[in-house]
């Protein structure tokens, strides 16, 4: 067995209840431990907030944790052209509340922090996680413009760049994003903002059925309107429209809503406090969690499956995708809800207390094998 | 380095003959030539056949024809690509794609169509019209550029300030991997489980498979566009009104500056009388209150930062006069010189008065005149090097300024291409971008989608071949990776 302190020095590893944690100062500690761990055939599993556990299956053997919580801090932000550099383990909520405090500027970093207030950035790409906000601004593929990493076996390398427009190079991020990991550790991370609206305003549906939800999502998707979020809870009955806009454009986008349907305006803080629970309700559960999602028109069959099965669909209604919060952990529910989710051409996530047997083709398999292969070619990431 | 031989382009030209049929194999040299570069002229390579296959299955077979007789291939779309990305190899085929230009399904309530990649790209924004949808990116050369080569480079256009590049659009795609087997990338719902190939077979330049079909993501018709070119005295005043404009939160679909120089030459293609040092076309859409409140703040905007006019486009043939003018810019400057160079960097917007004041700089020492045409919104300029061919040494000096220009734009923390691609334009600049260990990850990636390199090679990355010693970009030998030993 590899002297794990000998590696980065005794004061880098931390003992936790199961496992060895190790935590590297900056990236050029990460390329030594991968190297070690390459050299030496050692095995680990990357960890940022820990919020995102159960969203992958956990790995046979894993030698020890490589903790992201020293790799931390802004390196770099231009409010000019609206872009920042954050090191991966830098929680979203710090990011967003060092962005939104420059009252000159006032901009926004459009990644939702999903699982919580000590999600990372690094997590949050890593596991490829969204919220509300990407109904309009897109997932982390759509917001990061560049990042640096270190591959498996501890070569450090930088994708993209920047700016905000670039096809310098292979888009590397975008395979980092979702991998969970498995190619390389992410250790910056460059995003483009957003600017913040002059208003936001919330509106919100009560419906009773599944049909009544989807006419009213298809109304405004085919309508002038351009919703920054719409969400729906399911079977609640709940869904709600957000309009960012000038004054003039929001409130002339909610007149048009309200000839939809009979709609209740919130108020500011309780806009904002219903998308935080759309975030927060998948994790403050303690039954199974799986993650959704189906084409536009399959709104309405999703819903009703999910009714059917006993669950509640927290997500986005227009796109469609999120999470369904079951009671329990009956895997019966799930596997009725993930068989009906199949035949609409939908697919499903690992969230909570799942597993997923994801069934890919032949030629996928062979290419995510050659890529693993390529980039953490003696199989330490895990 | 992939050693070729003609014998295995003749056998693949001959065998290819029963999977298309005798009509779609072009041999004969003067048609050749025909195929010899792409938009990127001054790059030429005559390629030992053409092929072009009738569906996925028949590109499918000629690729593994490729791979089995060990010939490099290069995919071809309308070859109106900028950096010599559809440019032959040496003893290599080209696969036409010219065949394939089904619509293959236009999914109205989904708001999506899936295409052939020979389906031109503004003809998906015509087959969505009469839905009230259409397909965001725009690239100037739209009316014959295709998707398959949108695709491969990852295109933009003016409207991607807002809307994003082809990357964000594109939902799902079918790719003949380099070994001739079929793949499907993405899918039609959201949150495809799995690395996200797709992700990063979009810009790669045809250097990772072909692309087949593709699933593009459509959206609906902004309610209101409006349109106004603002005349400013100085580039520099025009670009503090695109950071103020920016920086007041607005985002405006397509934000376009031309200097004198692109205005004189854009005269030639479309009618219209500006005269002045700088134009800005700003462009904003959305729903027509939101519009008409945020045109309003930009119009100020504007005077505020020293236009001397500002013209609202009052109808849409004044908007198509005033997008005219920017879109055929490029090809306008041929009026004003025998022969241009067509550079595409990238800058952060901010320091845009800064280099623009050095590539005067650069353009005066080195005895050229540049027009600059941009997209000034997200910082990717696309000055116009100007030269005669006639003169002794002009083209030299014109394209090392070009080169100069690139490097600029490094220097102020920018890019070597926003939308053009490196093909083989750019390979030898990757090493001032990107070090040693980032272009080894880089043909890692490459080489996990083919590794024989046959896909396209010589594009995008550095060889030695034509760069010469690259630094500390080597392929690391097993021994080295497996901690044995080492290079001294």
């Amino acid at each position: 067995m590899t002297d794990l302190a000998g590696i980065l020095g005794a004061d880098r590893v931390t003992e936790a209840a199961d496992m060895p944690v190790i935590t590297p100062r900056d990236q050029e500690e990460v390329a030594v431990l991968l190297q070690a761990a390459t050299r030496d055939g050692l095995t680990l599993t990357i960890r940022g907030g820990g919020t995102k556990v159960g969203w992958r299956p956990a790995p046979e053997r894993c030698d020890a944790l490589l903790a992201t919580t020293a790799l931390t801090g802004i390196v770099d932000h231009q409010p000019g052209d609206m872009t920042l550099v954050a090191r991966a383990g830098t929680p979203i909520v710090k990011i967003q509340a060092t962005v939104t405090a420059d009252a000159t500027h006032r901009q926004r970093l459009m990644l939702d922090s999903v699982g919580g207030p000590t999600a990372t950035l690094g997590g949050v790409l890593s596991t490829r996680a969204a919220g509300p906000r990407r109904t309009r601004y897109g997932t982390p593929r759509d917001i990061v413009i560049g990042a640096r990493y270190v591959t498996g076996d501890g070569l450090i390398a930088k994708t993209g760049g920047t700016v905000i427009k670039n096809v310098a190079g292979y888009d590397v991020a975008k395979l980092l994003i979702g991998a969970h990991g498995s190619l390389a550790i992410i250790t910056e991370v460059a995003v483009k903002l957003h600017p913040v609206p002059d208003v936001a305003r919330t509106v919100a549906l009560h419906a009773t059925s599944p049909a009544e939800v989807a006419e009213f999502v298809e109304r405004i998707r085919t309508a002038p309107i351009t919703p920054s979020a719409l969400e729906v809870r399911w079977p609640e009955g709940l869904v709600a429209v957000r309009v960012e806009s000038t004054a003039a454009g929001a409130a002339a986008q909610l007149a048009l809503l309200h000839t939809f349907a009979s709609l209740e305006e919130l108020d500011t803080p309780a806009g904002e406090a219903l998308l935080e629970q759309q975030l927060a309700l998948p994790f403050d559960t303690e039954g199974a969690v799986l993650g959704v999602g189906v084409r536009p028109a399959a709104l309405a069959a999703l819903l009703a499956a999910v009714e059917q099965a006993g669950g509640v669909f927290v997500g986005r209604a227009a796109l469609v995708a999120g999470d369904v919060v079951f009671p329990d952990n009956d895997p019966d529910r799930v596997l009725r809800l993930g068989t009906a989710v199949r035949a609409l051409g939908g697919n499903l996530l690992a969230r909570r207390g799942v597993v997923i047997e994801q069934s890919h083709t032949p030629g996928i398999e062979r290419l995510t094998t050659a890529m693993r292969n390529a980039l953490d070619p003696a199989g330490v990431l895990v | 380095m992939t050693v070729v031989d003609t014998t295995g382009v003749l056998r693949v030209a001959e065998q290819a003959r029963a999977i298309v049929g005798p009509d779609w194999v072009i041999s004969d040299g003067a048609q050749l030539r025909v195929y010899e570069c792409d938009g990127l002229t001054n790059h030429r390579e005559v390629p030992g056949a053409v092929i072009l296959p009738g569906s996925t299955e028949e590109v499918a077979a000629v690729v593994r024809l490729c791979h089995a007789h060990a010939v490099p291939f290069v995919a071809r779309g309308a070859g109106t690509g900028l950096s010599g990305g559809a440019m032959p190899t040496a003893r290599g085929i080209v696969i036409g794609l010219a065949r394939l230009r089904s619509v293959l399904a236009l999914d109205v309530p989904n708001q999506r169509i899936r295409v052939q990649p020979g389906v031109t790209n503004s003809h998906v924004s015509e087959i969505a019209a009469p839905h009230g949808l259409y397909y965001a990116p725009d690239p100037s050369s739209q009316q014959v550029c295709t998707i398959g080569g949108n695709i491969a480079e990852n295109s933009g256009g003016a409207h991607c300030l807002k809307y994003g590049f082809t990357v964000n659009h594109v939902l799902a795609a079918t790719v003949v991997l380099a070994d001739g087997s079929i793949v499907e990338l993405g899918s039609e719902a959201p949150d495809a489980p799995g690395l996200d190939l797709l992700g990063v077979v979009v810009g790669s330049e045809g250097t990772v498979g072909i692309v087949t079909e593709a699933l593009l993501n459509l959206l609906p018709k902004p309610e209101h566009v409006q349109t106004l070119v603002a005349m400013f005295p100085s580039i520099q005043a025009a670009g503090d009104a695109v950071s103020t404009i920016i920086a007041e939160g607005v985002v405006p679909a397509a934000a376009e500056m031309m200097d004198r120089l692109a205005i004189e030459a854009a005269k030639t293609a479309a009618p219209i009388d500006w005269d002045t040092e700088a134009a800005l076309i700003v462009e904003l859409d959305g729903p027509v209150s939101e519009v008409q409140s945020q045109f309003e703040e930009v119009t100020a905007i504007c005077a505020r930062c020293g236009a001397d006019d500002v013209r609202v486009a009052a109808s849409p043939d004044e908007r198509m006069t005033i997008w005219r003018a920017r879109k055929s810019a490029f090809a306008a400057v041929g009026q004003l010189a025998p022969a241009y160079i067509v550079q595409d960097g990238v800058i952060p917007r901010t320091r845009l008065p800064e280099v623009l004041s050095g590539i005067r700089t650069l353009a005066d020492e080195g005895g050229v005149r540049v027009a600059n045409v941009f997209h000034a919104g997200d910082g990717n300029l696309h000055p116009l090097v100007l030269y005669d061919n006639a003169i002794a040494g002009e083209q030299e000096r014109a394209e090392a300024v070009s080169m100069r220009i690139v490097e600029l734009c490094i220097e102020f923390g920018g890019s070597i291409t926003g939308e053009h691609g490196v093909g083989v334009d750019k390979v030898c600049s990757m090493p001032k971008m990107f070090t040693g260990s980032d272009l080894t990850a880089f043909d890692r990636v490459r080489t996990a989608f083919d590794p024989h390199g046959l896909c396209n090679p010589e594009k995008l990355l550095p060889t030695p071949r034509l760069c010469g010693e690259v630094p500390g970009f080597h392929h690391t030998h097993r021994v080295e990776s497996a901690g044995l030993g080492q290079r001294m």
